[in-house]
């Protein structure tokens, strides 16, 4: 009944790879006349050059600094006077950038995109300038945040050994008070080529036309040698890795417990994912139920697995936020008691049915976007296409997370949400129970 | 592997960006709107691309009601309206929703109330069940009462401790004085007092089909819905609540700044503002035009100056704000300790010449095709069609506002921005918050007026 719900709904994908190596995918919704561009560089902050913290990020700034045809600040006025949103991010294994726009600026958009893809043209003010902009950066999500970097930033050095895995994603600002233009301009031929990139137009287009736009102003961008990727493997954990950060700001004792995740396309990842969900899935979630309205230690508690667009060691991270009463090593027990719960016991198959049901509400309203439209449906081709090869995975995914099995649920709890394969971050307050 | 065929070089190094194809016409779904007997308002729109559906309860009555009695009380009222009703449990709901595929929400603004849902389109009829039941039938166990207002208590510590916070709190009250609006947030203090039977009450005043809203989008047939509406929420019948006068917000007059002290840190939140309009104000649309053109879009003379010529911030901006009887306006950056008084005065700068000189002609197309492009995205998302139709049933605005929003922009004329830069970018009356670390920031805060120093709980200082 489910996985035959499930495959009514589909949506028309069409791709090509042009001369140079640039992946081209496109999906027509003729329903609204917007489109939305993606282009998808195969770099992120996982895979930047040793001892270059934060290089990847400030690199995404520089994309914005001006390109052969487009100075700087052009490319955003012609995207927000055509109409348009744009940002761009840098992720683990990618970094994207995006618009949304009316869709009789699709060949202006590609224009642009293109523009910057061929020949990055920034000056030393630029980079200046974007080096404070990125501080600032740092500074509001980070420093001057209650439990900023939490756990993005502080779990990830205590999880993992690999420099690519375990270094400071944002970036330690000597590190970017380092970074020269021929870095730039260097990591821009390395890595912004167009055999390492994926290009998405989604929405109201003729895949026809879009396609030929592509071949006109993209085709003749040179493809660079692609340098091997970064080796993120990590050696064999034998113990549960802990670590303590300070928390400046905020009141109350933050907990991060991450499992690191089987990898990506097993059926162990399905199962994962779904496991997932039965931890964490909102209020209904076992983690949430246990901790916070039955025992009522913790004030909020959340996690996820970022599985579909990560493509190398992930972890399942649970955030615990806990009344400051209660011990940081009596908080973790109780939510050891509900992992030991499900290895013992596994889910019923009434909570299996309904997780799956909001597992596949959630994945199309990931595709469907917010505040950019069809923000996740760009986001997971550009992951199928450069991680799988296969962007129509966008339609067949499904079928592997709704097939999970409760054996492999509880199999996967029993395998991989074990101490061997855990890290604990505590964020613990200096001024713990001072109120301001 | 490159191309070696590719086209001659005068066309594919193409230096102009192309011209934009010709405009395919944009059309927001039909709404249908009707009001039940009991005095409950429905709105519908279909919006079929994905199989869901999601659906919005408002109740005309927020925080500013009861912001003299018990600040905050529509909220704790609203995070706890989802922990129980009559037949079902906390953990029962929790798993109905999951079983629909489907999220909620429930919480208050400073005007409204609401609980929205959304979930999968074939479990449209139990998620507005659901929604009924909460509207109808909460019993606000004691018990979860007690927890959700423990979690509130935290919770708004955590606030005291965030910049971002302390600058919007210290803000309202500046501009809103007497006025309900003025209180962004209950102290711990009243989160202590409260009482069950006060949500009770709030709860049995203000939860009412008459006068209340109901929107729902998504992938369903119109006439189906309207059927559906009508069985769930038909027979639910409870009186209009009286909606209290409220006094005046004072028009101050002179720069007086206002810095939170947090001592130690890193960065400074700056924050300018105004008192503004409402959008049923004639002026809202010059308003916002003006506002996108000074910081409201990242293609903007704030933005320009502040973070791309002078690296001061990552995420300056300015924003229009519209509360159901009054607005405001507000310029705001997170800038590192040393610039403070330098961004003050280009923030002010910058007002002064959107006061003084006509935008270019590139600046107004530009800004009135932003407005109109970003405006109309709303169309493609249920997300964004919900947010729409919330901004004109709620607002009571004409029902062609959706319609007719592109070529009242497309009207306007650098005049216009003008005219409506010198009415309410005030910049010889703005009031200035500041929140930092008082030792590096006081000198220069002291700069641009009066000065009060407050604490983080709000207490005068200095």
């Amino acid at each position: 009944m489910v996985l035959s719900l499930a495959r009514t709904f589909h949506i028309p994908v069409e791709h090509t790879t042009l001369a140079n190596g640039l992946r081209v995918v496109a999906s027509p919704d003729r329903s609204a006349p917007f489109v939305t561009v993606g282009v998808y560089y195969q770099i992120g902050f996982r895979l930047e050059p040793p001892g270059r913290s934060g290089f990847a990020h400030l690199f995404e700034h520089m994309m914005f600094q001006g390109s052969e045809n487009a100075g700087k600040m052009e490319h955003i006025r012609l995207v927000n006077s055509s109409g348009g949103l744009l940002n761009g991010t840098t992720n683990y294994d990618i970094t994207n950038y995006f618009e949304s726009v009316p869709s009789n600026a699709l060949e202006r958009v590609l224009w642009l995109e293109a523009d910057r893809m061929r020949a990055l043209k920034v000056d030393e003010e630029n980079l200046r300038n974007q080096r404070d902009v990125v501080k600032e950066e740092v500074r509001v999500n980070v420093l001057n945040q209650p439990y900023g970097g939490f756990p993005w930033l502080d779990l990830p050095p205590v999880a993992f050994r690999n420099w690519p895995n375990a270094h400071n994603f944002y970036g330690d600002f000597a590190d970017l008070d380092a970074a020269t233009l021929a870095d730039v301009q260097q990591f821009f031929r390395t890595y912004y080529a167009p055999n390492n990139a994926v290009l998405l137009m989604l929405g109201d287009l003729e895949p026809a036309e879009a396609f030929a736009f592509a071949r006109r102003y993209f085709e003749d961008i040179p493809a660079q040698p692609l340098v091997p990727r970064a080796d993120v493997t990590e050696s064999a954990q034998t113990e549960e890795r802990r670590g303590e950060v300070p928390e400046k700001l905020g009141p109350l004792p933050a907990i991060a417990v991450g499992y690191t995740m089987p990898k990506r396309g097993t059926a162990d990842w399905y199962a994962a994912a779904i496991l997932d969900r039965v931890l964490h899935g909102g209020r209904a979630g076992r983690v949430y139920r246990k901790l916070v309205l039955e025992e009522q230690i913790a004030v909020d508690v959340d996690g996820n697995a970022e599985l579909l667009d990560t493509n190398g060691p992930t972890q399942m991270v649970t955030r615990i936020f806990h009344k400051p009463e209660f011990t940081s090593e009596g908080t973790v027990a109780v939510f050891d008691e509900v992992i030991e719960e499900l290895q013992r016991k596994g889910t019923t198959q009434d909570e299996l049915a309904d997780v799956k049901m909001k597992f596949r509400s959630d994945y199309y309203s990931m595709l469907e976007g917010g505040s950019m439209p069809r923000f996740g449906l760009m986001h997971y081709l550009a992951c199928f296409t450069l991680f799988d090869a296969d962007p129509n995975r966008i339609n067949t995914i499904l079928d592997g997370f709704l097939g999970v099995t409760a054996d492999q649920i509880q199999s996967a709890a029993r395998n991989y949400l074990v101490s061997r394969n855990r890290a604990v971050l505590v964020r613990r307050p200096v001024n713990l129970g001072r109120v301001p | 592997m490159t191309s070696l065929g590719a086209p001659a070089t005068s066309f594919r190094r193409r230096a102009m960006p192309p011209d934009l194809a010709p405009e395919r016409p944009l059309a927001w779904p039909q709404r249908t709107a009707i009001t039940l007997a009991n005095g409950l308002e429905v709105v519908l729109a279909e919006s079929r691309a994905f199989p869901k559906i999601s659906a919005q309860l408002y109740f005309r009555s927020g925080n500013a009601v009861v912001a003299h009695s018990a600040p905050g009380l529509a909220e704790m009222t609203a995070s706890v309206v989802r922990t129980g009703t009559l037949s079902r449990s906390n953990r029962q709901i929790e798993e109905d929703l999951r079983r629909m595929g489907a999220g909620l929400g429930s919480s208050s603004g400073a005007d409204s109330s609401a609980i929205s849902a959304s979930g999968l389109a074939e479990f449209s009829s139990p998620i507005l069940e659901l929604i009924a039941d909460l509207a109808r039938n909460a019993s606000f166990p004691e018990s979860e009462f007690e927890r959700e207002r423990r979690q509130r208590f935290e919770e708004l510590k955590i606030d005291r401790t965030t910049p971002g916070f302390l600058a919007s709190e210290r803000l309202r009250r500046v501009l809103f004085g007497e006025h309900p609006y003025a209180i962004l947030a209950p102290t711990e203090a009243q989160v202590a007092a409260f009482r069950r039977e006060q949500l009770v009450e709030f709860y049995r005043e203000h939860y009412v089909p008459a006068g209340s809203l109901l929107l729902v989008v998504g992938d369903f047939s119109t006439d189906h819905m309207i059927d559906q509406v009508k069985i769930v929420f038909g027979s639910w019948t409870a009186s209009k609540p009286p909606l209290p006068m409220s006094p005046a917000p004072p028009h101050p007059s002179g720069r007086r700044v206002y810095l939170v002290g947090m001592p130690g840190t890193v960065q400074t939140d700056v924050v300018v503002g105004n008192l503004g309009i409402t959008r049923r104000d004639p002026d809202w649309y010059r308003l916002t035009l003006a506002n996108s053109i000074y910081g409201g879009a990242f293609y903007s003379r704030l933005v320009l100056n502040i973070r791309e010529q002078k690296g001061y911030t990552y995420s300056p901006g300015s924003s229009v704000s519209a509360l159901r009887q009054h607005g405001y306006f507000t310029v705001h950056a997170a800038v590192r300790n040393d610039v403070v008084a330098a961004t003050v005065n280009e923030i002010f700068y910058e007002m002064d010449r959107m006061r003084s000189l006509r935008v270019t002609p590139d600046e107004l197309d530009s800004a009135r095709n932003y407005l109109t492009g970003v405006f109309s995205l709303g169309v493609a998302t249920q997300h964004g069609l919900l947010g729409q139709l919330s901004t004109v049933y709620l607002d009571q605005l004409p029902e062609d506002y959706l319609e007719t929003f592109r070529q009242r922009i497309r009207a306007l004329t650098a005049d216009d921005v003008m005219a409506a830069a010198r009415r309410y970018f005030d910049s010889a009356n703005a009031q200035i918050v500041v929140v930092g670390d008082p030792a590096e920031i006081a000198d220069q805060a002291a700069l641009f007026g009066p000065l009060t120093q407050y604490d983080a709980a709000g207490n005068i200082v200095a």
